[in-house]
């Protein structure tokens, strides 16, 4: 009688034991988990500030004068034949670039392709359908041609935005 | 005649405190085993955490027209930080794992997080609580990233009879562990000229550097920096893995060409030869003593893009 009242006392202080043990185990895994989604956010904070310095988009000296926060459109157009290659390369999930000023608001949802850039409003260069979005504001430089054929530089306002999985 | 009682052994413990003892050894035993283990589960995220952030921390190093900037990075505890390199993939890839003391030794984990576009000079592993990054445009021609060299702050590196352009900069940069005169007894000694007691040598008319008995190559100052602050095996790793980023930003500049020609802007066809070429060479370097071939292609398309009037960077 006495072996089996502590048996079940034992029973009882290992189950109080282990079930203790399992909810500072799901606390301390769900503080795992917030970690990891702000270093997700603050490396999306931190990319978006700087991606146009980037050799992939920024203008460099392209536009006779060196440019910062400066993104070349006509240099992105030509990434996105290559970004399968790029799928990973800025750990997020999401990256689009649009225009803001002048806004053509008949345009502003059509995604640029070969065909149609520079008559349009946005380039989707990592398309996702979920995550949460950080813009930044950039100038979107591009060369245009006018009517005598002199080569011109057409800068308008235009933003950046990563998105990330949070 | 012994009675029953005296033929029992000397302890006469109850069978209840045997199985009390017993049992509760059992949960000791395994309480003490989940307490290691979460310890040692907390320490692995720990360091994983700290990993990540050095990680973001090195976004804000990407620079503009050739503006090197410097760093600092504070750890709380001792720390070990080791520098894997791997060239496989498009980019290859780059995992700085940092190990913290626990225990008198150091923590053992390889959880770290990888990153692709960023490119770390450093030791194969580096010891310290305070460290400096410094980074630097690697331009061949057209910008490839920012190296970024990382040492840490018990480590002085002395510059000895260094080029006016070398000295001025790293006066500039004010790096606390970069000495170009009154530097400590236990510095590192960089020589760029024949001279006694040099752990780096630095030969400016074949562009390599000597350190651990190996010679390395380079182009550029940004590589030579890449050279002296890191490992060989290191330095050889990244010179691959940004070949392999000059490969594929020449077919982006070769793409960019075809869009701005139909636009009405041409380019001059013997940089678009160029940039063939450099994309082959970049190909071509299985070690960093083949970044000549880059080289004379870089220069010729750097001197056409300049004169042409829609420059391609």
């Amino acid at each position: 009688m006495k072996i089996q009242q502590m048996a079940f006392m034992l029973i009882a202080v290992t189950l109080f034991f282990v079930i203790a043990g399992l909810f500072i185990l799901v606390i301390n895994f769900s503080g795992v988990k917030q970690s990891a989604k702000l270093i997700d956010e603050e490396n999306a904070l931190t990319l978006v500030s700087k991606i146009a310095d980037s050799p992939e988009f920024s203008c460099g000296n392209a536009f006779d004068q060196p440019l910062t926060s400066c993104i070349d459109t006509d240099k992105v157009m030509a990434l996105e034949n290559h970004i399968q290659d790029y799928r990973n390369f800025w750990g997020i999930s999401g990256l689009q670039i649009a225009w803001v000023y002048p806004n053509n608001s008949t345009l502003a949802n059509t995604s640029c392709t070969t065909g149609n850039y520079p008559a349009c409003g946005k380039i989707t260069l990592i398309p996702t359908s979920n995550g949460t979005g950080v813009p930044n504001f950039v100038n979107l430089c591009r060369r245009e041609i006018d009517n005598n054929s002199i080569p011109y530089n057409q800068c308008d306002l235009g933003k950046v935005i990563v998105v990330y999985n949070g | 005649m012994l009675n029953r009682k005296q033929k029992r052994g000397f302890l006469q413990i109850p069978f209840s405190w045997l199985f009390a003892i017993i049992v509760g050894a059992i949960i000791i035993f395994f309480a003490i085993y989940a307490a290691v283990k979460l310890i040692g589960t907390e320490t692995t995220v720990s360091t994983a955490q700290t990993g990540s952030q050095i990680s973001v921390l090195l976004n804000p190093l990407e620079t503009s027209f050739g503006q090197e900037q410097v760093t600092t990075l504070s750890i709380p505890v001792e720390s070990l930080l080791s520098n894997n390199c791997d060239n496989a993939g498009n980019f290859g890839s780059q995992q700085i794992v940092v190990s913290q003391m626990s225990g008198g030794k150091w923590t053992d984990t390889n959880i770290a997080p990888t990153s692709h576009n960023k490119y770390i000079f450093s030791n194969d592993s580096v010891e310290g609580k305070n460290f400096y990054l410094f980074s630097k445009p690697l331009e061949l021609p057209f910008k490839v990233s920012d190296l970024i060299y990382l040492t840490s702050a018990n480590d002085n590196y002395c510059f000895v009879s260094a080029p006016q352009p070398v000295q001025a900069e790293l006066s500039n940069l004010k790096q606390g562990n970069v000495f170009t005169a009154n530097c400590p007894s236990n510095s590192i000694n960089v020589c760029f000229s024949q001279a006694s007691k040099c752990d780096i040598v630095v030969n400016q008319n074949q562009l390599s550097v000597t350190k651990d008995g190996q010679t390395m190559y380079y182009e550029t100052d940004a590589l030579m920096y890449g050279a002296i602050f890191s490992s060989p095996d290191v330095y050889e790793c990244q010179v691959q893995r940004l070949m392999e980023r000059v490969n594929k930003l020449s077919m982006i500049y070769s793409d960019k060409e075809n869009i701005i020609s139909v636009k009405g802007c041409p380019v001059d066809t013997s940089l678009s030869a160029d940039l063939l070429n450099i994309g082959q060479a970049a190909t071509s370097v299985k070690t960093s003593a083949d970044l000549i071939n880059i080289a004379s292609a870089s220069d010729n398309a750097d001197g056409e893009n300049n004169m042409t009037s829609c420059r391609l960077w």
